[in-house]
């Protein structure tokens, strides 16, 4: 009988195998090692790795340019996930009843979320183009004098999200379309029956019963956020100034461009445990709020 | 009440139609100062379509850099990515919902783990084991290290959860392997889920950038997206050629938005299955 089991054990283990070892191999192994090589010095050259503790950490907690990222990246998620949000659902509510026609809208403005980031990356710095750029010629079209976009500290970074929205928008808008449509009928007839208005219906009806949805979007765009890479490499490279480097940013040019191996552990070890946090303090502000049914 | 009906309806579409106008309109822009000349393009206020519509930029543009080869590369790349994902999650999913074994419960968690690790913060890490194992600079680096996905793995699971046991197990007193009621019972039921993964995993792997950029250095193995990058950087620095630069985006783009038109039904479906897998 024993043996029996073994065996059992043994074949499953085999199916879990093709799965397992490369996700072993390329996801919890550098895991473990990240956090291995946030306590040491190197330079990727040198065949000896220096242990130096707890010490990158704590050049890392007094580099201002940390703190600046840390900044961006909070900039970055709230001006990202919230519009998006806001948009995606305005529009899903706005398209909810339609039919044929409906398809067309929707086509449209899911089509972004398809495309690849980097040419259309490439497509918004052509409209951010500061002298004969589409966004200039709008903003003089009302009377506007044009920025600098993302050649503008002050402006590169709203014009990084801007295309983000874009981009991200009408996939929250799929999520929303699908969650309005499962709201039971009845309800909302229900609440016409006692006389609510609209704002009422979509406030005390609506809103509650696709909460799931809100809360699933949320922890999936912030850990997006956190994660942007393409657009801020095609757009500014981090840049103007440091302006729109995130903590990613920041991770990626540490290890590639200044092969200072250890400190950019230390941002990756605190990018993990970032992400780690918020999806722990999503799912219990979930647990509280989120109305499943 | 029946004015304000009326009024409601109009207002909603041309809310509607202006909110799509905008969407689409970067493709707009982007197929039209493909097709303007250079000085047409520098041109302000710019015009809203060209005089003479200039084709030639999409051939001048396929040729100025080796874009049929990235083609080829992107995907080459994402199809084989594909056909690994179906095999292995497809196997991961069935051990864990239709196999008995110990450490199921911990395997489970880890790949849950998994699922929330930012897979961009272990990119140096991966690297560096990638270089260890000499498959930087290959299509076998390229393909190994993205042939695993915790969301493929978690879409078939929450869709072989839906298959009542009892297949399973009429299927074993039959002497059926674990294999053979793998693929000929459980996938055809739940075909419509690989269909969306293969589609999503596809369409993930073809836009990937970051990844395969770090790990590949010889121009003949980029992907569509660093070759579009690295035109872009020679090309593009000074504003010298931005209506190839727009050409050569164009022809990037299209596959994706042609795959998309076709498959539009099932992509919107795999959304519903996307939430539906986050639930459970």
């Amino acid at each position: 009988m024993k043996r029996f089991k073994l065996a059992g054990d043994l074949k499953a283990f085999l199916f879990t195998l093709p799965a397992l070892a490369p996700l072993t191999l390329f996801w919890f192994i550098p895991l473990g090692y990240v956090v291995y090589l946030s306590f040491m010095e190197w330079d990727f050259m040198s065949p000896d790795k220096l242990f130096v503790g707890l010490d990158n950490y704590r050049y890392l907690f007094q580099n201002p340019a940390f703190y600046q990222s840390l900044r961006v990246t909070l900039w970055f998620c709230l001006g990202s996930v919230i519009p998006s949000m806001t948009l995606g659902l305005l529009l899903a509510l706005l398209l909810g009843g339609q039919g044929k026609g409906g398809a067309l809208y929707r086509t449209m403005m899911f089509a972004p979320w398809v495309t690849p980031t980097v040419a259309v990356s490439i497509v918004w710095s052509w409209i951010y183009e500061p002298e004969v750029g589409l966004a200039n010629s709008m903003l003089n079209l009302i009377g506007l004098d044009g920025v600098g976009w993302l050649k503008d500290p002050n402006w590169a970074l709203l014009g990084v999200l801007i295309m983000t929205v874009w981009k991200s928008a009408g996939w929250c808008m799929i999520f929303y379309l699908i969650a309005i449509r499962n709201v039971p009928a009845d309800l909302l007839e229900a609440a016409d029956l006692d006389g609510a208005n609209r704002w009422r219906k979509f406030r005390s009806v609506t809103l509650p019963l696709i909460s799931p949805t809100t809360f699933f979007l949320v922890i999936v765009q912030l850990i997006a956020a956190i994660q942007t890479y393409d657009q801020i490499n095609i757009l500014t490279q981090g840049g103007p100034s440091g302006s729109t480097r995130t903590l990613l940013y920041l991770y990626y040019q540490s290890a590639f461009t200044s092969f200072q191996i250890g400190e950019a552990s230390s941002v990756a070890v605190t990018i993990i445990f970032g992400c780690g946090a918020l999806s722990l303090i999503a799912f219990m502000a979930g647990r509280k709020t989120v109305h499943y049914h | 009440m029946p004015y304000n009906r009326v009024f409601f309806k109009i207002l909603r579409h041309l809310l509607l139609a202006a909110a799509a106008i905008i969407m689409a309109f970067p493709f707009y822009w982007l197929v039209m100062s493909a097709l303007k000349t250079n000085d047409e393009i520098w041109q302000f206020p710019p015009a809203l379509w060209p005089d003479t519509p200039l084709w030639s930029n999409f051939v001048d543009a396929w040729q100025a850099a080796p874009f049929a080869q990235y083609l080829f590369n992107s995907i080459f790349v994402a199809g084989s990515i594909v056909v690994i994902q179906v095999i292995n999650s497809g196997m991961m999913a069935y051990a864990l919902t239709h196999m008995k074994f110990r450490l199921k419960g911990a395997m489970t968690m880890m790949i849950l783990i998994g699922y929330m690790v930012p897979a961009t913060a272990v990119y140096l890490p991966g690297y560096i084991i990638l270089g260890k194992l000499q498959l930087l600079d290959s299509y076998g680096g390229l393909i190994l290290s993205n042939c695993v996905s915790v969301f493929s793995i978690f879409l078939i699971r929450q869709a072989f959860l839906q298959v009542n046991h009892e297949l399973v197990e009429a299927g074993q007193i039959d002497g059926a392997s674990h294999m053979r009621i793998l693929w000929t019972i459980l996938v055809p039921l739940t075909r419509s889920s690989f269909a969306v993964l293969a589609l999503i995993t596809f369409i993930d792997q073809y836009n990937n950038y970051f990844w395969p950029m770090l790990i590949t250095r010889n121009p003949d193995l980029q992907l569509i997206s660093a070759g579009l990058r690295s035109f872009f950087v020679e090309g593009g620095a000074y504003g010298l050629k931005w209506p190839l630069i727009m050409a050569a985006s164009a022809f990037t783009i299209a596959p994706l938005l042609v795959l998309f038109l076709l498959t539009q039904k099932l992509i919107i479906q795999s959304v519903n299955l996307t939430a539906g897998s986050s639930k459970g």
